[in-house]
């Protein structure tokens, strides 16, 4: 097992050492670390490939309820087209509501996402391994969803594409002096290099797929077809390698730029309550903070369900929930800069809408003070021990809160500051309504039921990644101390 | 690969391209448009795109008001004032401008309806030629125990109609009755100048040109008289020479918009408008102030009147009566404009008795119309209309004749009119649509509405404006409604009695008589044919010059003036607090069934479509309630339940409702909403002959329910802003 | 056609308006704005291009009210327009107003948010007359559909006609010619309307000679709205 001791045989094939101490630390390691614990060919690939060829009763129920979801999803969009969006609880002047909220906060989970695959990578994290695609797929799936809901809160969907910069009789550019436009290309940007990214990803476990299955049939068709004929040759692993690279390189900036752009529907504005100049990156790590919670929550979902304890130890929830907690601080930093800078200016409205977070009415006082205890409160109480940090429970809990408080966070900024402006004569309220739940429940079954239907098809882990990740860690011994080294 | 489309496919694509193109139709919002379709010959005076106007007169207040109707393709799309009218001079109020959603409401009559059973709303269509025979035998029958009630705003050829009608018949005179102009007291005006000059007639107040007004209750930018004649004259008030502004004070318990333009609101009491007057008249007599002539006059007018409980009565200090009457008699122009009947015959006697002091010249007596042809509808006082209740109830009225007033539903329930209804033979009621009256009639005959109808209105004299104003249709009428005119003449011809008295073919025809008899006016014109055009073309008849304005000759009254102080009804320990009605400036008393008046927000609560309790907030507290709570209204004679509306502005003992809903009746707009004051009224006239709009006393009780108030502004941010303090004295 | 010559403006004297309303409802007649039922009007749905604000001001033991017509202000620099993704709402060069496009409109709703002013009024759903109230639509002016935004134009059919007018009979036009329908229907005068580019128009004599009572609405957003306020009532500072 030792790297001195390398003999001929294949990694998990070989013994323990002998001498107790030594022997124990080997098994410690073994048992904690993923990237240590080589199992033999075949181990791994059975794991994740197994869903994509079983299903329990439970998971036929749940995809079924998804399914349900999206029915509602679509018949109460065509309701509202059809009915007119009054139906929903917007009026003059909350104007945008739980649908961009939305829109913000699938937006803004997928981010964690692409920070994992991409910034993770560049920063040669380890604990990365097993877990980037699951938060890769968060970010595609969850910008699906996103990007339905700029066209559900329109008042004329089905004129969307006056949106797009195509050649029209009336010789019609988009405005592109608006974040909406902005959004437009940033979003679309971000989906598609994100698909891309998830694609390039996938493509060497699509690869072991198709190796792996050897009757013919759909599946082998599938796989065939999607992985593109990759074979593992040096020269392919290479060209890997370096389109990987320049998509991770790629990519974060674009990261860091869709949320500062959709940061932007707010900060452009010269609404009380968002002509702030921190939106920018107020809103990129609030995206951060509620995306690693995302992951983590689905992290501890797949984890359970899927039987995929082998992948996801407690060195991935550790470091997952450490990753949250620096977050936490960051965006109370910005949160807390966000709200002192305007109340330090004395704005008459700004004052106003202090004034209802900390005091009411009701719904703003109620809504702020659980911000404060699912964003801060909970991860602040509850992961600074280690021990509650691998915890799957507590990693549940402070992931649903935490997800919990960016939604009203979104809600907060959106429907309580657009009740307050400068007119007095001319506030409001924003009430809920059926259809804005209906919808938003249809979305989060959108990106469940996607999830759903990719892990019936292909691996959730990118095991390509762990085994790279097996093949650069050794342990070594100095002395009596064992230690964990990696290839560069 | 070619692959040939088969039959199936080709059908299965082609249903789908019809599909999508219908569904593409069908996208929502492309419904109940008017479809634009020019006339194929199109009439001369109707060419596309150009807009053709008509002048006429609005009949949304008796004012008078010349119009203009903007008509394209035969539809009229626009009403504007006519520039050339000297009474509002191409100006308009909210009423005027709604008048066409009278004309294109969707619950307008088109057919005579008869029902078998009064009051059961089951009414058979008739033809005209029935319907008019079943009325001329019913009248004839009646012979002279016909009693006939026409509306303020009826066309002065249509009272004149009427009038000769009763007299062919041997009936009394029509009387001229709404709720709004008994309750804008024009009869107790009469009265005032009778006593204060010896002339019965109305009094024009020139408020443009008056440097202070004292207005004892009298909401005269809102729904009073005319919001658009003293509209414009307030205009003027505040933008006198050399940056002059008047000074406006109004005195009144709840506010209204002419106390929310005033300098000074003094909340007085209800019904204590005259002992005020009275109060400022005796100050500037004892005290000595202004010119010797109006301390004489003061002195000569003023009746005895101890100004300490004075004031008490009215919750005003003393002090302040006095700065008042300082301000008063030391003004160059003052002027004081008496309220309505709130306080009754005295209290309006009182306010004039103010003018007289001050001289008389922010003032004038009106005389009669111009030609003597021309008519006027008279407002009659709440007591005429008693004894014609008296007399209906005593089957001394075998038909009753209404048009114009919906006196089933503008009458306090108390004042019995219901159930004398019961004891006459046969009622017929002439209206465009099914309001109250014509569900307690006989007969409704489906009338046509202003704007398709011909007429003429006398100027009203309250404003010093010698004019006729023309009424002509301004486009095709909209069904098989007919006039009343043409309804009458060709009635008449069936009544014997009748019949020698209405020679004319048609009502055009009568008008052209009644119109030929004007003196040489403004428009000019030589001839019967270029004068009856240019009376309907310039929208009327007014002098080429503006008349001399008559000086005020010098009171001649025989006794002091002496105001009572109010006798309240009802126990002041089970009925704590004041009622006040009043009319909101949209809504008036009769907008109900207009969409543009419900659903535009009244001006000081922001309140639509419904009706609503204003009490001070400190009492709103006191009682447990606040706004949108439903409370119950009681007063000894009725009660009503409504919405609270914390309004600021109004005395604490004292709870305000608006006027105008609680129909039961009158189309979908205005039916089943809110609930109307006149049933908390008594119907019984106060010791001066009019009805005791003010007097009554009330008690509000919480009911546990609450509603959604459609106001249009956001209360709790106007009410708190940003300063999130409270009302002042709380 | 020539580029805008004229600066269309409205002077609001406050202390003129009495609050009768015959504005909104003039408003409603010219420009087809649909009314709203009770219960969409508690929601806040309500749809007046013009409206009557009133606030409470303490004033001892009550108050004194203060009335103020707010309707779109005409910003020459309007936070309304960049923000609009498809170009609904610009700056129109020929008539220098803040136009509002209904057959571009697709229902963002950002331009509402952006309005300071809250003038701009959204159709939540298919704006409906019950027949034949529908008769009474001006076909000078389009009737909107649902999910579009809409508010004030100055009567921008009113200024189209007299342009067109003086095309075709060949001269220049008269500024004095175009009046809105709230300006034209108001009884006091509290509304005037006017093209502050002509030396000799009454708008451009009014605010002369008003200097001390002038200031536009909430002005320091840096909107350059084309409606003056005259502050009225005690506030009024004479000539």
């Amino acid at each position: 097992m030792l790297e001195h001791e390398l003999g001929h045989q294949p990694a998990w094939e070989q013994p323990l050492p002998q001498e107790p101490r030594t022997r124990e630390q080997v098994e410690q390691f073994k048992e904690k670390k993923l990237l240590l614990d080589v199992r033999e060919p075949g181990y791994m690939d059975d794991i994740v490939m197994r869903p994509a060829y079983t299903a329990s009763p439970r998971l036929w129920i749940g995809f079924l309820l998804a399914g349900l979801g999206l029915v509602v999803l679509g018949a109460t969009w065509l309701w509202q087209m059809v009915g007119g969006i009054g139906i929903y609880g917007i009026a003059r002047p909350v104007m945008w509501s739980i649908y961009i909220v939305n829109f913000v906060y699938f937006i803004g989970i997928g981010h964690a996402g692409t920070f994992i695959s991409a910034a993770f990578r560049a920063m040669k994290i380890q604990f990365r391994a097993p877990i980037s695609r699951p938060a890769e797929l968060l970010t595609v799936f969850g910008l699906t969803a996103a990007g339905l809901f700029p066209l559900i809160h329109l008042g004329r969907s089905w004129k969307a594409y006056f949106l797009i910069p195509y050649p029209n009789a009336r010789q019609i550019w988009p405005s592109f002096h608006s974040p909406l436009v902005w959004d437009l290309m940033a979003i679309s940007t971000y989906l598609s290099c994100s698909a891309l990214f998830a694609y390039l990803s996938l493509l060497p476990d699509l690869a072991m797929a198709r190796d792996r299955e050897t009757r013919p049939g759909w599946r082998k068709r599938l796989y065939e077809i999607t992985s593109l004929g990759f074979r593992g040759t040096q020269q392919e692993w290479h060209l890997h390698t370096v389109a990987m690279d320049v998509f991770t390189y790629a990519i974060i900036p674009v990261m860091f730029s869709v949320h500062t752009i959709v940061s932007w529907d707010f900060a452009m504005a010269i609404q009380p309550g968002w002509h702030s100049t921190v939106f920018g990156p107020y809103f990129v790590v609030g995206a951060l903070f509620s995306g690693a919670a995302a992951v983590i929550l689905i992290l501890m979902i797949i984890r359970k369900y899927m039987h995929l304890e082998y992948f996801i130890r407690s060195e991935h929830m550790n470091g997952m929930a450490m990753f949250l907690l620096i977050l936490s601080f960051t965006w109370a930093y910005f949160y807390f800069n966000d709200y002192l800078v305007p109340w330090y200016g004395q704005d008459p409205a700004e004052k106003v809408l202090s004034f209802q977070f900390a005091r009411g009415p009701f719904p703003a006082n109620v809504l702020w003070y659980l911000l404060l205890i699912c964003n801060l409160a909970l991860p602040w109480g509850l992961l600074w021990n280690r021990k509650w940090r691998t915890s799957p429970l507590v990693l549940t809990i402070v992931g649903i809160s935490v997800n919990v408080g960016m939604y009203i966070e979104r809600v907060l900024i959106i429907t309580i500051s657009l009740g307050v402006n400068q007119m007095p004569y001319d506030w409001g309220v924003y009430r809920l309504q059926l259809p804005e739940v209906l919808i938003t429940t249809g979305a989060f079954c959108l990106v469940i039921f996607l999830f759903f239907l990719f892990s019936r098809f292909f691996p959730i882990i990118p095991v390509w990644e762990v085994k790279e990740g097996q093949e650069m860690h050794r342990l070594r011994q100095i002395g009596r101390a064992v230690v964990d080294t990696r290839v560069e | 690969m070619a692959r040939s489309i088969s039959r199936r496919s080709f059908l299965k694509a082609g249903a789908a391209v019809a599909a999508t193109s219908v569904l593409a139709g069908c996208q929502p919002g492309l419904r109940r448009w008017v479809t634009l379709e020019p006339y194929v010959v199109a009439p001369e005076e109707q060419p596309d795109g150009i807009p053709t106007w008509y002048a006429s007169v609005c009949r949304g207040c008796p004012a008078g008001c010349g119009i203009m109707a903007r008509v394209m393709n035969g539809r009229a799309v626009k009403i504007e004032g006519n520039p050339e009218h000297p009474l509002n001079a191409g100006k308009l109020c909210a009423n005027g401008q709604a008048g066409l959603q009278i004309l294109y409401n969707p619950d307008r009559l088109d057919a005579p309806l008869l029902t078998a059973k009064r009051g059961s709303r089951e009414f058979a269509r008739l033809p005209w030629d029935s319907a008019l025979s079943t009325l001329a035998a019913k009248v004839k029958d009646a012979g002279s125990a016909v009693a006939i009630v026409l509306g303020p705003t009826t066309s002065g050829h249509l009272v004149d109609l009427f009038q000769r009608l009763a007299k062919a018949l041997g009936a009394p005179a029509p009387l001229v009755f709404d709720a709004r102009s008994s309750w804008s007291g024009t009869a107790a005006l009469s009265a005032a100048n009778q006593a204060l000059w010896g002339q019965g007639a109305l009094s024009a107040y020139d408020l443009g040109g008056s440097d202070v007004i004292y207005s004892f209750g009298a909401d005269f930018l809102g729904a009073g008289l005319s919001p658009t004649r003293y509209g414009i004259e307030y205009g003027r008030f505040r933008s006198q020479p050399k940056g002059a502004r008047g000074y406006l004070v109004q005195f009144e318990p709840h506010m209204s918009i002419t106390a929310a333009k005033a300098d000074q609101w003094v909340p007085i009491a209800p019904g204590t408008e005259g002992l005020v007057a009275q109060a400022i008249a005796r100050i500037i007599a004892d005290e000595g102030l202004g010119t010797s002539d109006r301390i004489a006059r003061a002195a000569a007018l003023a009746g005895e009147i101890n100004l300490a409980s004075a004031a008490q009565a009215a919750g005003v200090d003393v002090q302040q009566l006095r700065q008042l009457a300082q301000v008063f008699a030391e003004a160059q122009r003052p002027l004081a404009i008496p309220g309505n009947g709130q306080s009754g015959a005295a209290g309006v006697t009182a306010a004039q008795a103010l003018n007289a002091i001050a001289g008389g010249a922010g003032m004038a007596l009106q005389g009669n119309p111009p030609a003597p042809a021309l008519v006027r509808a008279e407002p009659a006082g709440y007591g005429q209309v008693q004894h014609l209740i008296g007399q209906m109830g005593s089957g001394a009225v075998k038909a009753l004749l209404t048009y114009g007033t919906n006196l089933a539903y503008e009458l306090p329930a108390q004042a019995g009119f219901l159930d004398a209804l019961d004891k006459v033979g046969f009622v017929a009621t002439f209206s465009p649509f099914m309001d109250e009256m014509g569900a307690n009639s006989d007969m409704v005959l489906a009338e046509r509405t202003y704007l398709e109808s011909w007429g003429y209105a006398v100027v009203a004299p309250d404003f010093g404006v010698a004019a006729v104003t023309s009424q002509q249709p301004v486009v095709q009428p909209l069904n098989d409604a007919r006039s009343a005119g043409d309804v009458l003449l060709a009635m008449a011809k069936q009544i014997p009695s009748a019949a020698g008295a209405f020679t004319w073919s048609d009502e055009v025809a009568f008008l052209r008589e009644v119109a030929g008899g004007l003196p040489a006016g403004a428009a000019g014109g030589t001839g019967a044919d270029a004068q009856w055009a240019r009376f309907l073309q310039h929208g009327g008849w007014w002098p080429a010059s503006a008349p001399a304005s008559q000086p005020t000759p010098p009171p001649s009254a025989s006794a002091p003036i002496s105001v009572a102080a109010p006798q309240y009804q009802g126990d002041a320990t089970i009925y704590p607090f004041h009622l006040h009605v009043f009319a909101s400036p949209l809504l008036g008393i009769s907008g109900a069934n207009l969409p543009w008046l419900q659903g535009s927000p009244d001006p000081l609560t922001s309140m639509c479509w419904q009706t609503w309790v204003a009490i001070n907030p400190a009492t709103a507290r006191k009682l447990g309630v606040q706004k949108s709570d439903v409370v119950r209204v009681t007063t000894p004679y009725g009660e009503l339940e409504a919405p609270v509306y914390a309004y600021p502005a109004v005395r604490p003992d004292t709870i305000a409702v608006p006027l105008g809903q609680g129909h039961t009746d009158l189309g979908r707009y205005a039916q089943g909403r809110g609930a109307s004051p006149l049933a908390l009224l008594g119907g019984d006239a106060g010791p001066d002959g009019e009805p005791a709009w003010a007097t009554v006393r009330c008690q509000v009780t919480p009911t546990g329910r609450s509603v959604n108030m459609a106001t249009f502004e956001w209360t709790p941010g106007v009410e708190q802003g940003f300063f999130n303090q409270g009302y002042p004295g709380e | 056609m020539e580029l805008n010559t004229h600066k269309w403006t409205m002077v609001i004297d406050q202390d003129r308006c009495t609050g009768c309303s015959a504005c909104v409802i003039a408003c409603h007649a010219e420009n087809n704005v649909p009314i709203v039922d009770e219960n969409q009007v508690w929601r806040g749905r309500g749809m007046h291009w013009i409206r009557i604000e009133r606030y409470w001001e303490p004033d001892g033991q009550y108050v004194k009210a203060r009335l103020l017509p707010v309707l779109c202000q005409q910003c020459d620099s309007a936070p309304c327009e960049p923000v609009c993704p498809v170009f609904a709402t610009y700056h129109s060069e020929r008539q220098n107003l803040n136009v509002q496009v209904y057959n571009r409109c697709v229902g963002t709703r950002y331009c509402s948010n952006n309005d300071p002013y809250k003038v701009r009024y959204f159709n939540f759903f298919p704006p409906q007359w019950d027949e034949p109230l529908n008769q009474q639509l001006n076909p000078d002016v389009t009737v909107r559909s649902a999910g579009v935004m809409e508010k004030c134009s100055f009567c921008v059919q009113r200024i189209a006609r007299a342009e067109q007018a003086a095309l075709a009979e060949g001269r220049q036009l008269d500024p004095s010619e175009v009046v809105p329908a709230c300006v034209q229907t108001c009884p006091p005068s509290a509304l005037l309307f006017g093209d502050l580019n002509d030396p000799n128009s009454q708008i451009a004599s009014v605010l002369a000679g008003s200097k001390g009572r002038q200031y536009r609405l909430l002005e320091d957003l840096g909107t350059q709205p084309s409606v003056y306020y005259l502050k009225g009532g005690e506030t009024n500072v004479g000539a």
